[in-house]
């Protein structure tokens, strides 16, 4: 009997003390978000960052007060798996997120291949899915659930060529090389109608598979047909700076340009002496006077999280949870269908300064974050920002 | 004829590290008939020391040279212990079991390949060049790292070679290889060849990861890549054979050079596997392969 009185004394209490700690739990809700990037590999880095910007917004939203939607106050979580930037594992990702956590909300992906995978279920099962892919054929009216939150070749390929060629009037001939997947098939489609449009001939172009560490045969190839400039379209980092330096040892001499390029260390750690005078169309200079304290104080966290600095790709991941907010509270609503509707029409502080989404002259609606093109090179070993560029349909917004 | 000439330093370039791990692969099996999908691990934990403890030995005052030559000491050592644990408590227990091996090594694979990623992140790394400055090679330029890194790694396949075929130990482990059971019928004691048979193999192995670590990035599944490339060259030069792996890792190298010049390292890659199934319909045995 006193055993039986005990235990409903225990039981209760627990009840208590459960119903007490949820009572504060349903007052401030947490909306996962759900991310699919490389934490592996070659592209490790830009993951990392990506993790890093999500939960630096997350944790500036909370500290503001949260998400206010309905009368209820909403946070965000980051859930991070690592997609090896590939088709199959991006396949498992989505499972993961989508069906095994119940993801509705996709806060950043990166890869073409990988995001295919994940937008096959993402727009059949309604959720709102926002990318860094590169890949022009993964927007458009047929999938309107899928918004890309950095520049892509159709928004830097131009302007980024244009300038080189401007700087570089003897520039006749280019060699393209690409990894072999779809950021890089796609890339190479939009670069080859760039330079041609620049008046450069393409000479050739060729293709690498990812994960590849060995590259004087195909440095040799390119040194070859003695082109003017090389572009390397989405090659990360690491194996561009490996490309230039086999480049350099051959005795070639030219133009040297990474459409992806994202900063000077990767490339530098690799290629040495033969990363000088790289453009770069998807790196930040946070040195200089168009920089703000806070740019540069997220910028120092981020180095100080993953070794480098912030670039574009990163950024995007952090504009990503600012857009989301921002359509949340304007359409009131946590529905993922509802706030993709709202998008199109939402103005919101990005990284960069006041932005929105827009590009329905290039992908039929508006999916494609606008976002300045800001075009860098390395010069001493470091990264200087030549030119700047505001996407015309921003202008015209303000 | 200049291209010619590039594209063989190339190859031999290439086909230098090929050998020195295909060298290891084909040693474990011709001792204990098993193959060793792990042998890539060993190789990946090499390059990853040197790659982390390069940039430590710098910040302790170390030049560029001594603090390459004390991280692959320690890459290398730390490898072949790692290779002794997995032979002691594993493979030791599935000689002459393929299928037990096969198993086993995977499952070493994915255990080491996670716990490298745990340990070492994912990111890629690279170290600063070693040595400095290109040479020219009959009208070919390449760097002077890839030139010295590359004689050391055929110095160091040459010495294997000889030791194979001159020495106690070496005749005892070509004994061993062609009949086990003759061989310890002549007094040669097996355990003890297998043993240091895998102690050597492993070696081979980590020693190309260290050679290969200044000019390439590294990463946790670098081995992967270069263990299918092994095993490939094996296979076309016969498995348990050591001059058919070297025969085999110049030919992958040959064709790597040619086809990622003349056409790009994807065709080159596809190149490789086509072949390997021509020589495997030719010659079930590989070119040089005992039956």
């Amino acid at each position: 009997m006193l055993k039986q009185r005990h235990m409903f004394k225990l039981l209760a209490g627990a009840g208590l003390v459960t119903l007490a700690t949820a009572m504060p739990v349903a007052a401030q809700e947490i909306i996962k978000l759900g991310l699919s990037i490389p934490l592996s590999g070659a592209g490790a880095n830009w993951g990392k960052g990506s993790v890093f910007l999500c939960k630096q917004a997350a944790k500036e939203i909370a500290a503001e007060g949260g998400v206010k939607v309905g009368g209820k106050v909403y946070n965000y979580s980051c859930v991070a798996y690592d997609n090896k930037y590939n088709a199959a594992e991006g396949t498992k990702v989505a499972q993961a997120l989508l069906n095994r956590d119940g993801i509705k909300f996709i806060g950043g992906s990166l890869g073409t291949a990988p995001v295919k995978a994940l937008q096959s279920l993402s727009e059949r099962q309604g959720v709102l899915h926002f990318t860094t892919a590169w890949g022009s054929s993964i927007k458009g009216p047929d999938f309107p659930l899928t918004f890309t939150i950095m520049n892509t070749p159709n928004e830097i390929s131009y302007p980024l060529i244009q300038y080189i060629k401007e700087a570089n009037p003897a520039v006749k001939t280019v060699a393209l090389l690409n990894p072999n997947d779809a950021s890089g098939q796609e890339t190479e489609v939009i670069a080859r109608k760039a330079w041609a449009s620049a008046g450069v001939t393409v000479v050739s172009s060729d293709w690498f598979d990812r994960g590849t560490t060995e590259f004087q045969p195909i440095a040799s190839k390119i040194a070859a047909t003695k082109a003017d400039a090389v572009d390397l379209g989405g090659t990360p980092p690491s194996d561009s700076g490996l490309v230039f330096k086999e480049l350099q040892a051959i005795g070639w001499k030219g133009v040297k340009l990474v459409e992806v390029g994202t900063g000077a260390e990767g490339l530098i750690a690799s290629g040495g002496a033969a990363g000088e005078d790289v453009y770069m169309g998807a790196a930040i200079v946070f040195d200089g006077p168009q920089v703000t304290e806070k740019q540069r104080k997220i910028n120092d966290a981020g180095r100080a999280a993953i070794g480098e600095s912030l670039n574009q790709i990163h950024i995007g991941f952090y504009d990503a949870v600012y857009a989301l907010k921002a359509a949340m509270e304007q359409s009131q609503s946590v529905d993922p269908k509802v706030v993709a509707k709202a998008l199109p029409s939402v103005k919101f502080n990005s990284f960069y300064g006041p932005s929105g989404f827009g590009g329905k002259g290039t992908y039929g609606s508006e999916q494609q974050i606008l976002v300045p093109v800001i075009v860098t090179q390395i010069k001493g070993g470091k990264l200087t920002e030549v030119r700047r560029i505001e996407p015309a349909e921003m202008k015209s917004r303000k | 004829m200049q291209t010619a000439l590039q594209l063989i330093v190339t190859a031999l370039q290439i086909g230098s590290i090929y050998i020195l791990f295909s060298l290891g692969l084909t040693l474990i099996f011709g001792v204990m008939k098993i193959v060793n999908f792990a042998h890539g691990q060993f190789f990946t934990l090499s390059a990853m020391l040197v790659a982390v403890l390069v940039p430590w030995f710098s910040s302790q005052g170390f030049d560029g040279t001594w603090a390459y030559l004390a991280s692959a000491l320690v890459g290398v050592l730390a490898s072949v212990v790692l290779g002794m644990l997995t032979y002691q408590f594993g493979f030791r227990f599935f000689q002459r079991d393929l299928t037990g091996s096969f198993i086993l090594s995977t499952g070493l694979v994915l255990l080491l390949e996670g716990a490298f990623l745990h340990y070492f992140g994912g990111a890629v790394r690279t170290i600063p060049s070693v040595i400095s400055g290109t040479v020219s090679l009959f009208g070919v330029n390449l760097t002077s790292q890839r030139l010295v890194l590359g004689i050391a790694a055929i110095a160091a396949a040459a010495l294997m070679y000889w030791v194979l075929s001159v020495t106690r130990f070496g005749k005892a482990m070509r004994a061993v290889s062609i009949d086990h059971e003759a061989a310890m019928l002549q007094g040669i004691p097996y355990r003890h060849i297998a043993f240091y048979g895998f102690a050597v193999a492993t070696f081979l192995g980590a020693l190309a990861g260290a050679l290969l670590a200044p000019i390439s990035v590294i990463s946790t599944v670098l081995g992967a890549d270069y263990l299918i490339k092994g095993f490939i060259a094996v296979i076309i030069g016969g498995l348990g054979s050591v001059p058919g792996a070297i025969f085999g890792s110049l030919f992958i190298a040959t064709i790597e050079s040619v086809g990622g010049f003349y056409y790009d390292p994807s065709v080159a890659n596809l190149a490789i596997f086509v072949l390997v199934m021509v020589v495997l319909l030719v010659k079930p045995n590989g070119l040089m392969g005992v039956k």
